[in-house]
């Protein structure tokens, strides 16, 4: 458990320079979060809808090449990964309509 | 209720089911839910499936190996006459490495039938069904990993066999938040390859 301690340890510290040396409001914390949640959740649908288009394409091309196409290859961390991205992403393209990046 | 606060709660969901794999035994449970209990009986065959082929410097996977090893070892305990190593086709076979791996380990050639047919866990049954038939084999002991065993015991009740079920423990102690994640993924890996084969009427 001792990564998790630090993990802790670092949130704790990080939360303390935030608040006192950068002036950060503690308020706004919850908020950070929930957009957090938002993106995550983003991510998800993405996750969702990536892992269906594909075993439709797997599915497909077995059917129309008439060779195996495995759907393990769907069993893959990697494009979980690049759907949160795809989540993340879309979350800072649409806050950007509010607030333009700089 | 605004869509992005159903997107927000199926974030935290994603969160709270992440943490609750990580952190509590909840992955044991759900495993334990599609897994099958051990149940190890003398029968007419061991039957090994196909556990991710061989790889390009022609050793077997991990999982095949452990499958492999399981049903040698239940082979050297007597607890059938027949080795039956089945495997995927490809640039090598992964019956024939597992018949040579198995020989080297004292099983005799004699009780060997190495298959290298059958991509998925469906057509791997289809095709050993006329072998096992044909060697008078009514009864055999399965061996594959511990998700995966409900799904191909269906098949092979299917297929007419009385089956019993050695399967082979995927993660070995998911007391660490990493393995349980591991075992939390293959739960629903299977899950939804259960669905799948439901669907698809296979089962």
């Amino acid at each position: 458990m001792t990564p998790y301690l630090a993990v802790a340890l670092t949130s704790l510290v990080a939360y303390f320079i935030a608040v006192k040396r950068l002036g950060w409001r503690p308020s706004d914390l919850g908020r950070a979060l929930g957009r957090m949640a938002e993106s995550l959740g983003t991510g998800v649908i993405f996750a969702v809808v990536n892992v269906l288009a594909a075993a439709g394409l797997v599915l497909g091309l077995r059917m129309l090449t008439n060779r195996f196409f495995s759907l393990y290859s769907l069993d893959d961390l990697v494009w979980l990964a690049v759907s949160m991205l795809q989540g993340w992403a879309w979350g800072l393209w649409r806050d950007s309509k509010a607030a333009p990046l700089r | 209720m605004p869509s992005s606060m159903l997107v927000r709660a199926l974030g935290l969901a994603t969160l709270a089911l992440f943490f609750l794999g990580a952190f509590t035994p909840l992955p044991v449970f759900l495993y334990a839910m599609i897994s099958v209990p051990v149940h190890i009986e003398r029968a007419d065959a061991i039957v090994v499936l196909a556990g991710g082929g061989v790889l390009a410097s022609g050793q077997l996977t991990d999982t095949s190996l452990r499958r492999t090893v399981r049903g040698i070892t239940l082979y050297r305990d007597g607890l059938a006459p027949l080795l039956v190593l089945s495997g995927a086709a490809g640039r090598r076979s992964e019956g024939a490495a597992r018949a040579v791996l198995a020989g080297k380990c004292g099983v005799p050639d004699t009780a060997i039938l190495a298959s290298s047919a059958g991509h998925t866990t469906h057509e791997e049954v289809a095709v050993l069904r006329p072998l096992l038939r044909a060697r008078g084999v009514r009864r055999l002991i399965l061996v594959t990993d511990g998700a995966h065993m409900r799904r191909a015991m269906g098949l092979v009740r299917d297929a007419g066999f009385d089956v019993v079920a050695a399967p082979v423990a995927e993660v070995a102690a998911p007391t660490q938040p990493e393995p349980r994640l591991r075992l939390l993924r293959a739960a629903l890996r299977e899950g939804v390859a259960l669905v799948y084969y439901h669907i698809a009427g296979y089962l």
